[in-house]
């Protein structure tokens, strides 16, 4: 029995040396030492602290049991075999960060997808309210145009009355001035059958027609020279003359003596006179109303010719019987 | 006393038994329990990795963890239970990095492709609506 104790302490004694010579390792290991960097360079990285905390926890666990190992003086192959165990949890917890940072991008960008969907349909949505907008507002403005336009035809059509009723009015304006241009026609056709009714009457005998009026001139062939007293040849002038008055009791004259440039020209206005007056004294006689005549001396003034020659001179010896034109003859010359 | 004489007695007796038991506890330290457990675990954990993706994302991790499973299988049969053990706790651990090696490729391609599909709307929609 003794024996026996004995033996089984010497037993456990060489099992323990035996197990003292199984642990005789260096204190470093080179996996471990890569496989601590490895963890400890992940440890260091937020982005694996912080989306793989759990996977990061069983790499520390397994670096601690490598170290164990190591410090416990385990064969070198179990502590390889640990280091390489830790080596692959930190690259799992490496991995797995990286897994979770790529879902995270995923999911913000989907996030963005859908924002970027829910403007571009805000902006679809605003875009169509305000085109619905617009459109009321153009109907609205439409019908305040429309209304405008009625008011506008509204307005026509009463100018429209009004341009009729001016028409109607200037058709009568028109008809009017027509009977007045009918009447202004048969006023001239009076007048001019009045002055070719002169004029047929003073046939033969020295007449134009002035401003002033028809002018008969009764050249010095009437009259001596120097003296008023009329010819016997001038008889048949002065019926002719007569006769006008008597078919027109109306008309009125006025009888105008002139000389020539030979004498005195106080004389010559004084013999212009006479002569006029014989030749209105002869009118009267023969029936015309005094008061329809009168006279004007004009003497050697307003010559029709050159006093320088004989025969100009015989010209401006004259008296001019003006008929004062009756009033459509002078109104409508 | 009469033990300690004996012990001395039998002395070439105990040497024989000590050289006998050291020879046991070197045994004992390279021997080992069988690994069953881990080499099922193992098994799983390669089993579950063995998808299309990762074949396609992580082919070289998976690779390593099939063969070392293999290979902690193969130490089984020869009864070596120690290699079988780390040749499986090994192959677990590189069935889970092939795994986690796949995702993040997989969630760096779909990000990138987010990215691109964000960016391809904002231009879209830049072109749609200038203003």
């Amino acid at each position: 029995m003794k024996l026996r104790l004995t033996l089984l302490a010497t037993l456990s004694a060489t099992a323990a040396a035996v197990l003292g010579a199984c642990s005789s390792m260096p204190d470093h290991n080179a996996a471990l030492d890569q496989a601590r960097s490895r963890y400890e360079l992940a440890q260091a990285n937020p982005q694996v602290q912080s989306l793989a905390a759990d996977e990061l926890k069983r790499a520390d666990l397994a670096l601690r049991v490598a170290q164990q190992a190591l410090s416990d003086g385990q064969p070198l192959a179990n502590v390889d075999h640990l280091a390489y165990l830790t080596d692959q949890r930190v690259t799992i917890a490496q991995d797995t960060a990286s897994s979770r940072a790529s879902e995270a991008v995923v999911k913000g960008a989907a996030a963005e997808r859908d924002q970027l969907r829910l403007a571009q349909r805000t902006r679809e949505v605003d875009n169509a309210q305000r085109k619905l907008g617009d459109a009321q507002q153009s109907n609205a403005l439409k019908s305040a145009e429309l209304q405008v336009a009625e008011r506008t035809n509204a307005q026509k059509s009463a100018d429209l009355q009004v341009a009729e009723q001016a028409n109607a009015r200037k058709s009568a304006e028109l008809a009017e001035a027509d009977a007045a241009a009918q009447r202004a026609q048969a006023q001239v056709a009076r007048r001019d059958a009045r002055v070719s009714d002169l004029e047929m009457q003073l046939q033969d005998m020295n007449l134009r027609k002035t401003e002033r009026g028809i002018v008969v001139t009764l050249g010095d062939v009437l009259f001596d020279s120097g003296r008023a007293q009329l010819l016997p040849d001038a008889g048949r002038n002065m019926d002719k003359l007569a006769a006008v008055f008597r078919r027109d009791p109306a008309r009125r004259a006025t009888i105008e003596g002139y000389t020539d440039s030979v004498g005195d020209a106080g004389a010559n206005v004084e013999l212009s006179g006479r002569r006029a007056s014989a030749v209105m004294g002869a009118l009267v006689s023969l029936g015309v109303a005094p008061d329809h005549l009168s006279t004007r001396a004009h003497g050697e003034a307003m010559p029709t010719a050159s006093n320088a020659t004989a025969a100009g001179r015989q010209l401006n010896r004259r008296v001019e019987i003006v008929f004062v034109p009756q009033g459509d003859e002078l109104s409508m010359k | 006393m009469n033990t300690l004489h004996s012990t001395r007695t039998t002395s070439t007796t105990l040497r024989l038994a000590l050289a006998c038991i050291a020879a046991a506890g070197l045994a004992a330290c390279a021997s080992a329990p069988v690994p069953n457990e881990q080499l099922a675990v193992a098994e799983a954990a390669v089993q579950r990795a063995n998808s299309t993706a990762t074949h396609e994302l992580a082919a070289v991790q998976l690779q390593r963890a099939s063969g070392k499973l293999a290979s902690a299988r193969e130490a089984m049969g020869s009864k070596d239970y120690e290699r079988a053990r780390r040749l499986a706790e090994q192959a677990e651990a590189d069935a889970l990095v092939a795994e986690s090696h796949a995702m993040s490729a997989r969630s760096r391609l779909a990000a990138q492709e987010s990215q691109d599909a964000a960016r391809v709307l904002r231009e879209e929609l830049a072109r749609k609506a200038p203003l």
